[in-house]
């Protein structure tokens, strides 16, 4: 069942076409990718989607009601965080969660919004104000504002922005939570595209405002040839058990003693078995597939 | 949702360092001018009546609470809007310059209950700084100066009301200078649905008081036709309400002037604030 279904969204500010005819529907239990690189149109989309910014075109479509006509009752569904999320410096991490809570369609008790802060780890700093907190305490304390109400679907737009590798796990890790625990839909816009490929299901990809693909994660990969990055020892014996035993695969040397291999099927066991027993001397084989490659040849277009 | 909101709104209000500067320096303000009347008010009563000399003996208690009071307003009416636009231009604009606009306006609330909200919390401060300025001036006044009849040079001539008489006067002076100052954070609010920070809304109005402050006073016979129907020229009604007979025509029409200002500019906040992208 499609809970989240944009159908030719397009935005324009004056002359600037920021999104043109993007498409893509979100799934119940989704973990959802909404990919593109810096000035894609991806905030710009999920701004129209949280009716932050008016769309001059096209449709969206809430759990099959449309968001135009029944903003309040969707939104009463929908938890969200737009790039950071920002909070009353003045007020401690529990007064703005109680007033983004009674505005949010749930009047919560304290007991309820102790247990939000504690599901991400701010116990003890509830009557803390929220000018002393780090980016990543505020996208925490942000993750506990998005679940007050309880959401069926959760926007994250670039969660990890300006994080720390730190940081970007513990983010990472309460993505996976909401997901595993609470069973929540989440569309995810990130250009972390690492992330999407550990965290996301399906995903779209959107470039200049447009529509490029959209579809499984796991599918979209295993269209994508599987790259090698090989370090040896001996060079000569290296090229020449290429030669010998795998004709078909594409090689070339990157710099002294490592090579780029390119496979179309997985047969990375098998050339490292042959390598070793040549005596290539095989430092290290590093798998190379991944959606940089993919993003990359996709936006190329 | 809009009284949750509302109750939202107060609470920022209250909470924010700002609000208090302008309560601060009121307090500060009227106990200054008493002091300095409680100090050396003979000189000044004897420099107001030193016209009249001639031709009135003058006996009693002139300088008492009511007197005060009255002076009071007349020199601070004209400095409480820029304290109440310090807080009223930066409820829209200080979201959007914070980034809490975008928390706010994802939220199921209308922008047009956003905006409503707001106003409301705005009035309710308004009305706490015409109490306190109301509280300072008579209540404040009255036990320092003690009670007595009230007289007031106005464009009527020379006034005195009994002091049993001033209560009900007091009170409507309060009421449409409350109202006065609402027009004020009505239009403060209003440049705060268009701009991204607070100080512009907050310039902005001032600028505005100013500009028409002085249309209104200027002898030229080219704004006679929009004088009657500027704000400015009605936030002194409330001086209307000290001559005797008081003229209702001209309290019902300033009152009128100054509720179709705050209905208009709200509902130009309303549709700004509805059709806004909000791409902070």
């Amino acid at each position: 069942m499609a809970l989240i279904s944009v159908s030719n969204l397009s935005k324009s500010f004056g002359n600037f076409k920021a999104v043109k005819n993007v498409s893509f529907e979100v799934r119940e239990g989704d973990v959802f990718g909404f990919l593109g690189p810096n000035g894609a149109g991806k905030s710009t989309t999920i701004r129209c989607l949280l009716s932050l910014i008016k769309p001059s075109g096209g449709e969206i479509e809430f759990f099959n009601q449309n968001l135009a006509s029944n903003r309040n009752a969707v939104l009463s569904k929908v938890g969200c965080i737009i790039e950071k999320p920002d909070f009353y410096k003045y007020l401690s991490a529990y007064k703005n969660l109680e007033i983004f809570g009674r505005i949010s369609g749930k009047d919560l008790s304290k007991m309820e919004i102790y247990k939000f802060l504690d599901f991400v780890g701010l116990t003890g700093r509830e009557k803390d104000k929220v000018s002393g907190f780090s980016h990543g305490m505020k996208q925490r304390l942000g993750i506990a504002q998005t679940l007050m109400h309880d959401p069926d679907i959760i926007i994250l737009d670039e969660p990890t922005t300006g994080l720390d590798p730190q940081g970007i796990i513990e983010v990472r890790n309460l993505i996976l939570r909401l997901r595993d625990e609470q069973n929540k839909t989440v569309l995810l816009s990130s250009h972390q595209l690492s992330e999407i490929e550990i965290i996301a299901n399906r995903m779209v990809i959107i470039n200049k405002g447009e529509t490029i693909v959209e579809g499984s994660v796991q599918e979209l990969l295993e269209k994508q040839s599987l790259n090698l990055q090989i370090n040896v020892m001996n060079e000569s014996i290296f090229e020449s058990t290429l030669l010998q035993s795998f004709p078909e695969l594409k090689y070339h040397k990157v710099y002294p003693h490592n090579y780029h291999v390119e496979m179309v099927s997985d047969t990375s066991a098998q050339l490292n078995e042959k390598l070793v027993n040549a005596g290539a001397g095989v430092k290290s084989i590093v798998p190379k597939r991944s959606l940089e490659d993919f993003f990359i040849k996709m936006t190329e277009k | 949702m809009l009284w949750k909101n509302t109750r939202n709104e107060w609470i920022k209000i209250t909470s924010k360092i700002r609000s208090y500067l302008g309560i601060g320096a009121l307090t500060v303000l009227v106990v200054v001018v008493q002091v300095a009347l409680k100090a050396d008010g003979g000189s000044f009563i004897s420099y107001v009546t030193a016209s009249f000399e001639q031709t009135l003996s003058f006996n009693g208690k002139i300088l008492n609470g009511n007197l005060v009071a009255f002076i009071v307003l007349q020199m601070l009416i004209v400095h409480v809007p820029l304290l109440i636009a310090l807080v009223t231009g930066d409820l829209l604009s200080g979201e959007e310059a914070a980034g809490t606009i975008r928390m706010l306006a994802t939220k199921p609330i209308s922008r047009t209950q956003i905006v409503l909200s707001k106003w409301i919390a705005a009035a309710l401060y308004t009305f706490v700084m015409t109490a306190w300025l109301a509280f300072l001036s008579l209540v404040v006044g009255k036990f320092i100066f003690g009670e007595g009849d009230l007289i007031v040079l106005n464009s009527s001539g020379l006034n005195i009301i009994a002091s049993d008489d001033l209560p009900w006067r007091f009170a409507l002076s309060m009421l449409i200078a409350f109202l006065a100052l609402l027009t004020v954070s009505t239009l403060s609010l209003c440049f705060s649905a268009f701009a991204k920070n607070s100080v512009g809304p907050i310039v902005a109005t001032m600028a505005v008081i100013i500009l028409f402050t002085i249309i209104g006073t200027l002898d030229v016979t080219v704004f006679d036709a929009i004088k009657p129907y500027m704000f400015t020229t009605h936030m002194a009604a409330w001086r209307s309400v000290f001559e005797v007979p008081l003229p209702w025509d001209a309290v019902w029409e300033s009152i009128v002037v100054l509720l179709v200002h705050i209905v208009v500019l709200l509902g130009i906040t309303i549709l700004r604030f509805n059709k806004k992208d909000i791409t902070s």
